[in-house]
């Protein structure tokens, strides 16, 4: 009798940790399941084509995949896979496809995977030229084999797009002359055919952050500009601006903000860049420097030389965090998340002139499980939220106070 | 029939339970609630709690550190807690912890998908950078490392709780 009720004891308890095992799985992931359709997917990137079409690119199932909608977001086409089968694709938490869409219909797509058990990255590129119902084999952005990640994708007047990523190449020969190397080479390279090649790839900045996502945004015709997190003297990750002069030639390199963020560690937390029609550049990032600590805006009139002061975003005590900007057609706007110990929310404030005043802060979504970054896009004449969640899906939503 | 299946599961049970130098590392699931249940299980014990993650290149450096570390200060209660963001990859866990003699300390792993929760139970303040040590002391007091912690801050910080502890 008793041998009986050990038994039925230690039974359960198996059999209770064979479901908690199944239910973990689940709860475990940051994704709400395991497809490659959208409902699944943990990353999600918006843009728009110049003919007001919403592509979207996202990561779900181990798989990139595409698919577009003409009203807004409320219906999708059927989407079309990116990636033939399950790739390792990189889950840091500032990594995600990018996708720009040309005049043509074409569309030049990026991601990153990992490439092998010690998690060195690989971005791989494809376009496709019949309006996304097909896109090119996948290939590598640069030959090399050393860790890249963190591409950034943009597309100039002309056409042409321009690609900046994370690149450990310089680390081995450094190590090799016996010099510590910190960081990353923060590499670039451009494309003439609508991203069907890239250009040999160049370094613009040596020892970079090497794990947070760039900011990246044209000030002009063939004038990129990259914000990133840079590693400053004595090991100070703080954020660094560069005005390209021409796609080809990196320009001087400019500090955003004296945070003085000494840390040797990835921050998973990179910063947002725009630049409105008259030329001001907004960015948005997060420090938890000896300075400063938390989300802050600052804004430049000089092509990046010289920033205002750092505006603090958001509610200190609600652990802001993933800051996104965009100068829209009638205004800015900056989204972040904050998160109160049981829900997380996208909050928003906006600037009807060019980023000197700033509305007060409006709570525009909220959810109760993880989600992705809130991100913000504009078709040229309304500025919309884009946010996956794993709660309650893919939301995009127009901003009511729009600027 | 039943006393096979009896057998078997006290075989599991068994195997858990063994000398954790002679297994691969066991890797907790850290969840809600397993900050606090942790905190509780080393009260009046010098405790580190280092968060590190697979992908962290800072981290794969400091790493075997740690595991030099507690090898020299059996006094002092290591706790490991991966905190990247998917945490279907208790292979690779195992194997840095592994590598860097880490397989008999208190080994954890984030098992919830929604992290910020997690973070924000243990530090609000916490955006996730890895890594990061918390020494707590027998008191109760947490001081905080952000970013590769310097060995001999820690080596300060334990002979203080040994001294204190004579």
């Amino acid at each position: 009798m008793i041998r009986g009720k050990v038994l039925a004891t230690v039974v359960l308890a198996f059999w209770q940790t064979c479901a908690y095992a199944q239910m973990n799985h689940q709860h475990a992931s940051e994704a709400a399941c395991n497809e490659a359709v959208l409902r699944c997917a943990s990353k999600v990137t918006p843009a728009f084509s110049p003919d007001r079409t919403l592509w979207l690119a996202w990561m779900a199932g181990g798989q990139v995949s595409v698919a577009s909608s003409k009203d807004h977001g409320h219906s999708f086409s059927e989407p079309v896979l990116v990636t033939k089968g399950r790739l390792n694709l990189d889950w840091g938490p500032d990594a995600r496809p990018r996708i720009v869409v040309d005049r043509n219909g074409g569309i030049a797509l990026a991601f990153s995977i990992f490439r092998d058990n010690a998690f060195n990255g690989q971005v791989l590129y494809t376009r496709s030229m019949d309006g996304g119902k097909s896109f090119a084999e996948l290939r590598p952005i640069t030959a090399g084999n050393d860790s890249q990640r963190f591409e950034a994708l943009a597309l100039d007047t002309d056409g042409s797009v321009f690609a900046a990523w994370l690149d450990k190449r310089n680390r081995v020969p450094a190590q090799q002359r016996g010099q510590k190397y910190e960081g990353a080479g923060l590499f670039f390279a451009f494309s003439k055919d609508g991203g069907a090649t890239y250009s040999k790839s160049r370094l613009a900045q040596d020892n970079t952050c090497e794990c947070c996502r760039l900011g990246l945004a044209f000030a002009g015709p063939s004038r990129p500009v990259i914000v990133f997190r840079n590693i400053f003297e004595g090991g100070v990750r703080d954020h660094a601006i560069m005005t390209f002069a021409d796609p080809a030639t990196p320009g001087e390199l400019h500090r955003v903000s004296q945070d003085d963020w000494q840390i040797s560690a990835c921050p998973h937390h990179g910063p947002s860049l725009s630049i409105s029609t008259g030329g001001t550049y907004h960015v948005t990032w997060y420090t938890n420097g000896k300075a400063r600590k938390g989300l802050f805006y600052a804004r430049s009139q000089d092509g990046g030389r010289t920033f205002s002061n750092p505006l603090p975003v958001g509610r200190a005590d609600r652990s802001p965090s993933r800051p996104y900007v965009l100068a829209g057609p009638q205004g800015t706007a900056i989204v972040w998340k904050e998160f109160d110990g049981e829900k997380t929310t996208v909050n928003l404030m906006t600037s009807h002139d060019d980023g000197m005043t700033w509305s007060t802060p409006t709570t525009i979504a909220k959810t109760t499980d993880t989600s992705d970054h809130p991100l913000l896009v504009s078709d040229g004449r309304r500025v919309f939220l884009s946010w996956m969640t794993k709660a309650d899906g893919y939301r995009f939503q127009p901003i009511e106070d729009e600027p | 029939m039943k006393r096979p299946l009896l057998a078997g599961v006290f075989l599991i049970a068994f195997l858990v339970s063994a000398p954790a130098s002679e297994t691969p590392p066991q890797l907790k699931p850290f969840e809600r609630g397993s900050w606090q249940q942790l905190l509780r299980s080393h009260t009046g014990h010098p405790t580190i709690v280092h968060f590190w993650g697979v992908t962290c290149g800072p981290c794969k450096i400091e790493l075997p550190l740690l595991g030099a570390f507690m090898k020299d200060h059996p006094a002092i209660d290591v706790v490991t807690i991966s905190a990247d963001l998917v945490p279907d990859l208790p292979g690779a866990t195992r194997s840095m912890l592994e590598k860097a003699n880490l397989s008999s300390a208190e080994n954890w792993i984030f098992s919830d998908g929604f992290v910020e929760r997690l973070r924000f139970e243990i530090d609000p303040a916490w955006q996730g950078d890895i890594p990061r040590t918390m020494l707590i002391s027998r008191d109760g007091a947490i001081t905080t490392i952000e970013g590769s912690a310097d060995m001999r801050d820690v080596e300060k910080w334990s002979d203080q709780q040994l001294t204190v502890s004579r």
